[in-house]
């Protein structure tokens, strides 16, 4: 690499859900793991015998016992309850995270954090207060060398080598646009809806529910083989299981649903046109087969055009907290926001970022509404950055490139900084 | 097939279709030029695909290995670009067991924009301005320095809200305020670019209220825009086809009347007039330039030329012919030399008369011919005719030419013998006969 440095940083990326970690330099991140943990409060624990150390990281600080990673999460505790760290868009439980990062230092890349400078990525509209928890939260517990706390939009511009472009994000809690001019991130345009994946699988789910279809979690059968080949299916009973590890495991199945079988239709979905749809079945892991129709169209459809969550059964006492707008009015709110003489450019560098940007005929559906809505004298252009699959990591990636740069390296907040300026210098370091 | 040839064997008997199909794929195969085809076939085919010499000065010099000890190690650096002595790691090539020296070779891409930076009094003395604080101001400059004078990130960062060309405004008159005040000469002042160009900040925000009315407009407004503006320009067009058409109708009105001898020229030269009346009118003040009199000229000898058209449409192409072949003999140029107001009124009133005459001509001859035919051989002789018919030439002005006309047509022999053809009007037979 030309520009290229190596000093051995490590970008982490911690989602509303997954968190993503790895080495600067990369192509892709080596840690995936979800961003929720199971927590069992140990005052309730006294008389169970303690989980092997080295499938646990076992944080006895406090009354919680942490289990992160898919591994730890998929093995079914008592009173286990499942946890998230980011609950509206902020990060409300620093404990949670801490135990991430910990499960991704210590378990995932082995690595002593000391040693290594670190890119953390954060969303778009962070509060200051937030930073400098962050920032705090690094230096102090795990006292790396070097920080940057850089932002969503910005990384994922860089990942496509781009300086000013337009980020629209769709992540597991969230969606969010907002603007990038010359790298860095127009706060004042930011604009963000709280649909995200994890919204369109509880729709999904609860739209499944009212089709009399169960989904079992994976813990509660077995299956014995009573002739070669074939199984028989026992339902297993665990009564001190908690209902959030229930629907947590519940929700996993149907966000793998989610992502085999929906697809973002041509045009606003109405019931009568889709009615007709040829089902696609979908094998469950406890064997049951289950067909689905127009709900493929109609999940997705809700991104676009929120007034169908009102259409789902079980959706229609859904009250959101903001009037939510659809994606193509989010973008072109957030462009107006913005001072005219770059919107155009805007219009032309439209990227798109996040799990539920990979869903196939995204781009198509976007693009064909935002010519719609745009004005004539700009050119719309949604870029196909990356395969679907890379939209996922795109922020990672962008990551990846900035600290692996040579002119990045002077860019650094280190530890001599925050010593000498306190944590409140973060915020002229880190733009 | 050539090995077959060689051989002398004759070539198998398989049916002519056979032999086709390998035709068009060896055609794409042929020899290039210059190369005999058995040698060519030899190399497969084909061109070759690698070079047949390799120049070993093209390939990257290989490392004398042995020459030098080189090891790679994780070694610290520092960076000047940097302002705390913060150490990282990276892998460094090291030679021999000497380090490379120099600074860090990404530092010298470190660059940032100039800004000016005042103390205390210098903005007591120069800077101070009603609408803006210090505050704001030395806020403004901080953002300034820390965003490159990237102002649309300055503008988004800025605490209170304030539009661009404000801040922009702002910065430009302490930056010239500064120079002006620190500055030895005024001659270095006037050539410095703050002072070359200066910032208009209302310029600004017109063109930026004009960008944004521009990009505001949605697809569907745009497309309604287009389809009343198409609208319009048919309606605007039909118009002006309904405006020709109407035109010369009152003079048509007028020449169509039949049989009246005292002819109310006065009417129709009016209406004529008071469309004439546009382009002659200018043409009468003194101060016009010529240029503009001869485009007036022409006008009028167009409109002219359509007062004809429209007056003779009527008419009739023989009746047209006719007219005009009046005019000739009587020496008047059909289309009047001077395009003065009078003389085309006059022309045109000329042209009128002709018509009528020619009209009442025709139903004179008309009604003759009835008579004859009623009064077959009896009453030859009718006393009032010749009375009416050297009444009307002479009223109308015009001699011999009834009766000449009259006298070929009927072939009646020395009825009216008093009038001898006068020289101009010797074509006129031949014409007349040629159009009856």
């Amino acid at each position: 690499m030309y520009g290229g440095d190596e000093v051995s940083a490590i970008v982490i990326d911690l989602g509303s859900h997954t968190c993503k970690a790895g080495y600067a330099g990369e192509d892709s991140p080596k840690a995936v793991f979800p961003s929720v943990v199971g927590s069992i409060d140990q005052t309730e624990l006294d008389n169970v015998k303690s989980e092997k150390d080295f499938e646990s990281n076992s944080d006895t600080k406090g009354k919680h016992k942490f289990y992160v990673g898919s591994q730890a999460l998929g093995y079914r505790r008592d009173h286990m309850e499942v946890k998230s760290s980011i609950k509206d868009l902020t990060f409300v439980d620093w404990d949670i995270v801490e135990n991430i990062w910990d499960h991704a230092f210590r378990e995932r890349l082995l690595i002593d954090p000391k040693e290594h400078p670190m890119l953390l990525a954060e969303p778009s509209f962070n509060s200051p207060q937030q930073r400098e928890r962050a920032a705090e939260l690094m230096f102090e517990t795990y006292k790396v060398p070097a920080l940057f706390l850089a932002k969503n939009a910005v990384l994922t511009s860089f990942a496509s080598g781009r300086a000013t472009s337009l980020v629209v994000d769709s992540g597991g809690g969230s969606t969010t646009v907002a603007a990038v001019h010359d790298g860095y991130v127009l706060q004042k345009a930011v604009v963000t809806s709280p649909i995200g994946g994890e919204f369109l699988t509880e729709c999904l789910m609860k739209s499944l529910e009212s089709k009399g279809i169960v989904i079992n979690p994976r813990y509660s059968f077995k299956k014995k083989e009573t002739h070669p080949g074939e199984f028989q299916t026992i339902d297993l009973n665990f009564p001190m299981t908690t209902e959030s590890y229930k629907l947590y495991s519940q929700r996993v199945i149907a966000s793998d649903i989610k992502e085999c079988v929906c697809r973002t239709p041509d045009s606003p979905f109405d019931e009568a046109s889709y009615s007709n749809i040829p089902m696609t079945s979908y094998e469950l892991p406890d064997g049951k087969t289950i067909e689905i129709g127009a709900d493929r169209f109609k999940i997705p459809d809700i991104l676009f055009n929120p007034s169908v969550i009102k259409t789902i059964h079980g959706m229609e006492n859904f009250a959101p907290p903001v009037h939510i707008r659809s994606l193509p009015q989010m973008v072109i709110e957030c462009i107006n926001r913005c001072d005219v003489d770059i919107r155009r450019e805007l219009f032309s560098n439209i990227l798109l970022a996040g799990g539920t940007a990979s869903m196939q005929q995204y781009k198509e559906r976007l693009e064909k509404d935002l010519l719609e809505e745009a004005p004539q004298a700009a050119r719309v252009k949604v870029l196909p950055n990356g395969n679907t699959t890379e939209r996922r990591f795109s922020v990672w990636i962008g990551g990846s490139i900035l600290a692996s740069l040579g002119s990045f390296q002077q860019m650094w907040f280190s530890k001599a900084d925050y010593d000498e300026h306190g944590v409140s210098h973060i915020q002229r370091k880190c733009p | 097939m050539d090995a077959k040839d060689i051989l002398g064997i004759p070539k198998s008997s398989f049916p002519g279709s056979l032999e086709k199909k390998p035709r068009p794929p060896r055609e794409s195969q042929r020899k290039p030029d210059g190369i005999s085809r058995e040698l060519y076939a030899l190399t497969g085919g084909l061109a070759p695909l690698m070079p047949s010499s390799i120049d070993a000065s093209h390939l990257k010099p290989k490392h004398q290995a042995g020459n030098e000890k080189i090891t790679w190690q994780w070694l610290p650096f520092t960076s000047s670009a940097r302002t705390d002595n913060l150490q990282l790691y990276h892998w460094v090539r090291v030679v021999n067991g000497v380090l490379p020296s120099g600074d860090y070779s990404f530092a010298k891409y470190n660059k940032s924009v100039d800004v000016v930076k005042y103390t205390d009094e210098e903005y007591e003395k120069y800077l101070s301005d009603p609408v803006w604080s210090k505050e704001e101001t030395n806020n403004l400059f901080d953002l300034c320095e820390r965003f490159d004078l990237r102002f649309v990130i300055i503008a988004d960062r800025f605490p209170s809200s304030r539009t661009i060309e404000e801040l922009k405004t702002r910065y430009y008159a302490v930056s010239k305020a500064l120079l002006r005040a620190r500055s030895l000469s005024p001659s270095d002042v006037s050539t410095h670019p703050l002072y070359k160009e200066t910032y208009n900040a209302s310029q600004e925000v017109e063109r930026k209220r004009a960008l944004a009315a521009v990009l505001s407009q949605t697809r569907q407004q745009e497309r309604r825009d287009a389809e009343i503006l198409s609208e319009a320009k048919r309606i605007t067009e039909s118009r002006n086809i309904i405006k020709d058409v109407e035109e010369p109708e009152p003079s048509e009105v007028v020449v169509r009347s039949p049989g009246k001898a005292s002819i109310p020229t006065a009417d129709c030269v009016s209406p004529s007039s008071s469309d004439i009346g546009a382009p002659t009118h200018s043409s009468e003040r003194a101060a016009i330039p010529q240029s503009i009199r001869m485009l007036r000229a022409c006008l009028r000898t167009y409109v002219h030329e359509q007062m004809v058209q429209a007056a003779n449409s009527s008419a009739g192409v023989r009746t047209i012919k006719r007219v005009d072949q009046t005019l000739e003999d009587f020496a008047v140029r059909v289309k009047p030399k001077v395009p003065t107001r009078a003389v085309c009124l006059e022309n045109l009133e000329l042209r009128k008369e002709i018509l009528i005459l020619l009209d009442l001509q025709k139903q004179l001859q008309y009604k003759e011919q009835e008579a004859s035919a009623n009064l077959d051989g009896s009453y030859i002789d009718s006393p009032s005719t010749p009375k009416d018919r050297t009444f009307l030439p002479d009223y109308l002005g015009f001699g011999g030419e009834r009766v000449n006309k009259r006298d070929h047509k009927r072939k009646a022999p020395g009825r009216f013998s008093d009038a001898p053809p006068s020289p101009p009007l010797s074509r006129r037979p031949k014409k007349l006969k040629a159009s009856d």
